[in-house]
């Protein structure tokens, strides 16, 4: 009982947070209501048992991107922006085919929901009690190369990010590694043959 | 019991949410980004309910990928972002209209 309570609280708040994100004004409440979004999924999915997931999602979404997407409304100076209408002249049609997606997904999980009967009946067994530690395992077995491509796609953010804000001034005095390599040495150093005697 | 189908219906709510946002904004499109995290989101609400109801971790591994792809997303879109600033001035989406012309 107190786990349907817990799961249609939590998942109203879900829906209105993902609704502020897309009708409020202002991007910074935007932003925030995203964070209560995140924070209210990560809860549920405590209820599903995915407690490192959960966790996971509260560190990288709530302290490292979302932060990111605030400093970004922080460095650009929004709000000297013209005003202009928040919605397109097309809103009334995005609302028509987002509706209909969505009747046609709900029609699919209810008319397909006699699959997933069999399924409810496994879960009286639960899952391990250490969810990390079977992460762990699969993630370093099973799935050792597509954890080193995540890795390698990170270090590719990385990369491309700092590369493509990095601004240089003009007239610094730094050193460019291109020129540099590309030097010939047999052009550097040049042999003088000397006569002995001779000026 | 909240069955398998509730968790999916919710998914299928904040997915359409999300698309809704996408196409309706007008104003920047720092919103535009943040619609994109809310249906990967949707997405992971369904491997996750789909590992539980299962039993099988797999749907999780997904889920840690996921979160690490939309990390990546999310720096180099905001990346893109704030050089698209500087040049243009104005992150409208309205303005973005270099390649119309």
């Amino acid at each position: 009982m107190i786990k349907e309570i817990i799961f249609y609280t939590f998942s109203s708040i879900l829906i209105c947070g993902s609704l502020g994100v897309v009708l409020f004004r202002n991007p910074v409440y935007s932003a925030i209501s995203l964070i209560l979004t995140f924070i209210t999924s990560a809860f549920l999915w405590f209820l599903l048992e995915s407690e490192f997931l959960a966790l996971i999602l509260i560190l990288v979404y709530v302290g490292a991107v979302m932060v990111l997407f605030l400093f970004v409304i922080m460095m650009l100076n929004i709000n000297k922006q013209k005003k202009t209408s928040r919605f397109n002249s097309i809103a009334p049609l995005s609302l028509l085919i987002g509706l209909v997606i969505l009747l046609e997904l709900i029609t699919l999980i209810w008319l397909q929901s006699t699959q997933f009967k069999e399924t409810e009946a496994i879960v009286s067994n639960a899952l391990s009690e250490n969810n990390t530690l079977e992460l762990g395992k699969l993630i370093f077995s099973q799935y050792l190369y597509p954890f080193e491509i995540a890795g390698f796609i990170l270090l590719l953010g990385i990369i491309i990010s700092i590369s493509l804000t990095l601004r240089t001034k003009k007239g610094k005095k730094t050193q460019i590694i291109s020129k540099q390599v590309d030097i010939d040495p047999s052009k550097r150093v040049q042999l003088v043959d000397l006569e002995r005697g001779k000026k | 019991m909240i069955t398998l189908q509730s968790y999916l219906t919710l998914s299928a709510i904040l997915f359409a949410i999300g698309i809704i946002g996408i196409i309706i904004n007008r104003k920047n499109i720092i919103i535009i980004l943040m619609c994109a995290e809310l249906i990967l989101l949707a997405v992971n609400f369904n491997f996750v309910a789909f590992s539980y109801f299962n039993q099988d971790y797999t749907g999780q591994i997904f889920v840690f990928f996921i979160l690490t792809v939309a990390a990546a997303e999310a720096a180099i879109g905001l990346a893109i972002l704030v050089t698209l600033y500087r040049n243009n001035e104005s992150i409208d989406v309205q303005n973005l209209i270099t390649l119309k012309e």
